[in-house]
């Protein structure tokens, strides 16, 4: 067996809103290795998409830590090496995990090549000729090099979703995290999104997806978590959890989904 | 007795509402006039130019993430807690609440008090003007309260405009450049900026507009805008529709011209979008 490399631990991470009434998230603990594909499943309002969204802080977890590279983000500082006091530069470690999201969420404003660039260029400094090169490379990837000149609201809603998966590989992030990537779409675009994630997935990409694609999840995904109401009810490999099901939880969610 | 009221009424009508030997008699004063036009134009200009910082300074200050009590919100490994009284003053943003205390304050007064408060009280007894006239004919003692007052007022509004212009936009959008690992500021400058200009520029332009007109009120501190020219001839003359009607048409060719103006610009800037 491979030696497994760490990029992601998450401990006892809890999301609370008013004064702990709510639990969105109620001590979830998982470890993300490198190369892994983790597929989170369960059913809506289990707290799936306030992990993921967690892991890059887009919500503010109240409790628990992520270590992401040996260091733990959701603190606003660390202790060094030195022992001096760090800020924690949360835009950093956000370069470096991608994010795809329901709603694509490409820029209306820009053509696909500027959307594409934008960040490498802005936040990294990369020079506008090497982006642009970079970008026509992963848009012929995804068979999109033709529509660099576009702007998002002349594509479909497939072709904005894969723009949106290469946007976030522009950044040539270790980890990738894709929030629901094919549920605002129509059922015949679905495919055309899954390959290309399949195809990152195939070329070892480590990625989180959260996703209603049981499918997917059996075909691509090496782990398995199943949430419900915030906690983390069983995980596993796909044989584990699709095959020999423990959790009266997921037998119940699986006999309706599948 | 009514009939009799009526027949009053209609005389005021038929012999004074407009006379058009009048209008020849108030030529004399056209000097007048056009100096008012002059005043307005650099009153609006100028009222414009200080709202327009003032809007950016107020809305930037309105939207900022700045919590200096924040820590005590956090608990010892440096985390949010979940409440306590910390939580709640950690929340406090002073300059969040400074900028929402005077847009509401500015907001829910009247343009004419304000005029007369910085006039009479800021730069009456408060600051000394010096005392001198610029283009021949502009009082600068008058004129700078006016564009102060009149500044601080359109600013108030103007950052509202700007701030429900930046929060119309979609959450998705900042999500997305902030997950890109853009920081506050670019995200602000690439990509919320750019669609939040486009969408609020028909309320600015409206803003402009009534900003023209409300600089009539500065003739209440002897600013010799239109306005004034008007209470001038008046005064000499003892009419007073007819210069009331010249001043009705020169605001209307100052306020419309200037909305098609923007209106023209608006078209183009949508024409860039490709639709």
């Amino acid at each position: 067996m491979e030696t497994r490399d760490k990029i992601i631990q998450v401990t006892d991470l809890e999301k609370h809103y008013n004064f702990g009434a709510i639990k969105a998230l109620d001590g979830v603990t998982a470890e993300i290795d490198k190369g892994d594909v983790v597929v989170i499943i369960g059913p809506s309002g289990s707290g799936k998409s306030t992990f993921l969204r967690s892991l890059n802080l887009l919500e503010e977890p109240t409790g628990g830590a992520i270590i992401f590279n040996d260091i733990d983000i959701t603190k606003k500082k660390y202790k060094d090496e030195n022992g001096k006091w760090v800020k924690v530069n949360i835009d950093l470690h956000r370069q470096k995990m991608g994010m795809v999201f329901q709603h694509f969420n490409l820029f209306p404003h820009k053509t696909i090549m500027e959307n594409m660039i934008i960040a490498p260029v802005k936040v990294k400094k990369v020079p506008v000729e090497d982006a642009k090169k970079k970008a026509l490379e992963l848009l012929k990837r995804v068979g999109l090099e033709d529509r660099a000149d576009a702007y998002p609201i002349q594509l479909s809603g497939g072709q904005k979703q894969r723009i949106a998966i290469v946007r976030a590989l522009m950044m040539e992030p270790e980890v990738m995290l894709f929030d629901e990537p094919t549920s605002a779409l129509d059922p015949e675009m679905v495919g055309e999104v899954l390959d290309v994630m399949k195809q990152l997935a195939s070329e070892g990409m480590t990625m989180v997806v959260v996703t209603h694609e049981m499918g997917f999840a059996r075909e691509v995904g090496n782990k398995i978590l199943f949430m419900a109401d915030g906690k983390l009810l069983e995980q596993g490999t796909p044989e584990d959890i699709f095959e020999k099901p423990q959790h009266p939880r997921l037998q119940e969610f699986l006999s309706k989904v599948l | 007795m009514l009939l009799m009221s009526f027949d009053f009424v209609g005389d005021i009508l038929m012999d004074n509402f407009v006379q058009i030997e009048n209008f020849g008699r108030i030529a004399p004063y056209g000097e007048l006039f056009v100096q008012g036009i002059v005043v307005t134009v650099m009153l609006s200009i100028c009222t414009v130019a200080i709202g327009f910082i003032l809007a950016i300074i107020l809305s930037a200050m309105r939207m900022s993430n700045f919590y200096p009590l924040a820590f005590l919100g956090l608990d010892k490994d440096g985390h949010q807690r979940e409440k306590g009284v910390g939580v709640t003053i950690g929340k406090f943003n002073p300059l969040a609440f400074l900028a929402t205390a005077y847009v509401e304050i500015l907001r829910s007064t009247p343009v004419i008090v304000q005029v007369a408060i910085i006039y009479y009280g800021v730069f009456g007894a408060l600051f000394k003007l010096p005392s001198f006239t610029f283009f021949g004919f502009i009082k600068f003692e008058r004129f700078f309260p006016g564009v102060v007052a009149l500044g601080m007022n359109s600013g108030a509004y103007l950052c509202e405009i700007m701030r429900s212009g930046i929060q119309s936009i979609d959450g998705g959008q900042t999500e997305a450049a902030r997950s890109l690992g853009m920081s506050w500021f670019q995200n602000m400058r690439y990509i919320i900026l750019p669609q939040a200009i486009k969408n609020i520029l028909p309320a600015i332009a409206n803003e402009f507009v009534v900003i023209i007109k409300e600089s009539a009120i500065t003739y209440t501190i002897g600013v010799q805008d239109i306005m004034s020219a008007v209470n001038a001839v008046r005064g000499a003359t003892f009419i007073i529709i007819e210069p009331l009607l010249v001043a009705t048409a020169i605001y209307f060719c100052l306020c419309f011209p200037t909305s098609k103006l923007i209106a023209h610009f608006e078209r183009r800037m949508s024409r860039g979008d490709k639709r």
